[in-house]
């Protein structure tokens, strides 16, 4: 008995000591980016925006004390990839916060999220599908809002009237594919014929072969990263001379410096490549700086923010269902690119700009504002 | 018409590089009756070889191109003589070498996404990017240097195991082991040189793909699995039957697309590939493929 109730007592001192440290150590917090394969580029911007962040908030003294500290995760485009390092998150480091990218990965993790109560803001996946679920934040908007702006402004400025779509097969294209089926009728276009690809497939000439054969005046590119160079550059060499247009996705190095993607209309979400982040990043990386890369650097600080606000109104416990609340009580935040609300489905918005990209850069000729 | 002629153009294109491969991988199996699957791996290798020439030593593309030709012949020299004659050599059985086989394919691999990371390395071709439009149907010169690659390499192929004594060892051991020992063939030797110019004819199918596209480590198993189909479905032993075959799968891959839905592209050759090996088992050219041949 006695030496039952000895044991008992040492292992209370032990637990009293392990939260102790779990109450100051450092905040681990989770980010499941694509580090390589065909996003990889994505992944250098999104893991070096966390990181400056990072940086920062522990240079100005940490949260409430505590060093921030990001684990970083690789999920290459795959979505069982995603659900073992959300795993791994979970039960082995036990954030209550990780920052996610790409649709269906983040689609993949956020019921293991759910179940575990950990917050997860996604930065990068714009599939419709991503709203409205419970522990996931998105601090971008949807891609129905771009698509929208995009297809309305070829229909009707643009005079395109016979769209062919060639569609990344997964969750993030089919989902961008069918908003513009949707947008493109509405605004009074058609669309003639679509074909699918693999996303990380290398040869889409049969399909590009066949799209040219069905005509039309628009090709509309629902993929993304360096999948749209390589169709955008297959496209040309088959002598398909019509428009290519395209969402935000496309603004990675690959598909800017390709000759094929020149002219291509595309939307683009604020960014300024003058801002002081992205000069830091510059000089940092020694790689410029993209939309994404703030995306992540204001993931890291939303999430310092909630945390904050959580443990003062928690006396200084943390945890995912506080920093839920909390995002839910703050509401805005502060970015690089003005304010942030987060609407009620759980998703952003921002003004959404359109273009022609021009020597590796969009030319921006229209901003649609998100509040008008 | 025009979206047949372009399929068609753009078919015989990968129905070449395919058939490389396949040629290379046909050769060996039908010498050694290894199931090679490591093939892949110097297909891949050849890849990395040139990308390293040219970016890496700064040497000029021609140059860069054949060494990587040359290391990879000795890459596949190296897998016979390290691998599969050390464990023949012990008694193992075909069951063992293919094992074997399959386990460097896939440790090549990913030493290759370590050392390279998994992430396309672009090389620098310069003219052979620009489009040649012929009529209605549009390539690029890396296309048309593809198919005269194939077809240059198919007929010094030919030309070689038909007239030199080396290339006529190669065809003895090929349709009987047991009579060329007895004529005093050295199979070890016979073996190496096998390896050497299978992998050298695959290797350029490697090259191109890379410079089409970049250097990828995990290309080499889609191919190799190709290869192994084109060779089934043109006659296992029979090197025109492999040409044919792997020109064949490109055909089908390119042009089963005009009517099907593209999502259905790999789903279409492998289908076919299924209905063939109940129907025609032996192939366009080849000998009945016996169970005890795997």
């Amino acid at each position: 008995m006695l030496k039952r109730l000895l044991a008992l007592t040492v292992l209370a001192a032990v637990a009293g000591v392990a939260s102790a440290t779990a109450q100051s150590g450092p905040i681990k917090i989770g980010a499941i980016l694509p580090l390589t394969g065909s996003g990889a580029s994505y992944g250098v911007w999104m893991k070096g925006g966390a990181e400056i962040a990072t940086e920062e908030i522990n240079a100005a003294g940490g949260i409430a004390g505590r060093k921030l500290e990001v684990i970083f995760e690789d999920h290459a485009a795959d979505a069982s990839k995603a659900v073992n390092a959300m795993r791994r998150l979970v039960e082995v480091e036990k954030v209550p916060f990780t920052m996610t990218s790409y649709s269906a990965p983040t689609l993949a993790i956020q019921p293991i999220g759910a179940q575990n109560k950990v917050v997860m803001m996604n930065g990068g996946g714009q599939s419709d599908n991503l709203a409205n679920k419970p522990y996931l934040y998105n601090n971008i908007p949807v891609v129905s809002n771009e698509v929208g702006v995009i297809a309305e402004w070829l229909a009707k400025e643009k005079g395109r009237k016979a769209a062919v779509l060639i569609v990344a097969n997964d969750e993030a294209g089919r989902n961008a594919a069918k908003s513009f089926r949707e947008k493109f009728a509405a605004a009074g276009g058609k669309v003639l014929a679509e074909e699918q690809i693999a996303l990380d497939g290398t040869d889409f000439r049969a399909q590009l072969a066949k799209l040219k054969a069905r005509g039309g005046d628009l090709l509309f590119i629902s993929s993304y990263g360096r999948n749209v160079a390589i169709v955008a550059d297959q496209a040309r060499e088959l002598g398909i001379t019509i428009p290519m247009a395209a969402t935000s996705w496309v603004q990675v190095p690959e598909v800017l410096k390709s000759k094929g993607a020149e002219g291509m209309l595309t939307t683009r979400l604020p960014f300024n490549p003058d801002s002081p982040f992205a000069n830091k990043f510059k000089q940092k990386y020694n790689v410029d700086a993209g939309f994404f890369a703030v995306q992540y650097y204001s993931a890291t600080k939303i999430f310092a923010k909630a945390a904050e606000t959580a443990m003062k109104k928690n006396n200084g416990r943390l945890d995912g269902e506080g920093v839920k609340d909390a995002i839910e009580t703050v509401r805005a935040f502060d970015t690089p690119s003005g304010k942030l609300v987060f609407q009620p489905n759980h998703a952003a918005v921002m003004d959404i700009e359109v273009g022609v990209l021009k020597n590796g850069k969009v030319e921006v000729e229209k901003v649609i504002k998100a509040n008008p | 018409m025009d979206l047949l002629l372009q399929l068609l153009a753009t078919g015989l294109v990968v129905g070449s590089i395919y058939a490389l491969c396949a040629v290379g991988w046909g050769l060996i199996y039908g010498t050694t009756l290894h199931f090679h699957v490591a093939h892949g791996a110097v297909f891949s290798l050849a890849a990395y070889y040139a990308w390293a020439g040219q970016q890496l030593l700064g040497l000029p593309l021609i140059v860069a191109v054949v060494l990587a030709i040359l290391a990879a012949a000795l890459s596949g020299l190296l897998i016979d003589l390290l691998l599969y004659q050390q464990l023949e050599r012990r008694g193992a059985i075909r069951t063992t070498v293919f094992i074997s086989s399959l386990g460097l394919l896939i440790v090549v691999e990913n030493v290759l996404a370590m050392v390279f990371t998994p992430d396309p390395l672009r090389m620098d071709i310069g003219v052979l990017h620009n489009a040649v439009q012929l009529g209605p149907v549009f390539l690029t010169w890396l296309h048309v240097l593809a198919v005269a690659l194939a077809i240059a390499g198919y007929l010094a192929l030919m030309a070689f195991l038909k007239r030199s004594r080396a290339g006529q060892a190669i065809r003895a051991v090929s349709s009987s082991p047991e009579m060329a020992r007895t004529v005093g063939i050295d199979l070890g030797r016979v073996h190496l040189l096998t390896y050497a110019l299978g992998s050298a004819i695959a290797a350029p199918a490697g090259i191109i793909v890379a410079m089409d596209v970049g250097a990828e480590p995990y290309r080499g198993t889609t191919f190799v699995l190709l290869a192994s189909v084109g060779v089934i479905m043109g006659g296992i032993g029979s090197i025109p039957g492999a040409m044919v075959g792997g020109v064949f799968l490109g055909l089908l891959e390119n042009l089963g697309v005009w009517q099907i839905p593209s999502e259905w592209q790999s789903a279409i050759s492998f289908g076919v590939f299924l209905v063939f090996i109940v129907v025609r088992p032996r192939g366009f050219f080849g000998r009945r493929i016996q169970s005890a041949e795997i």
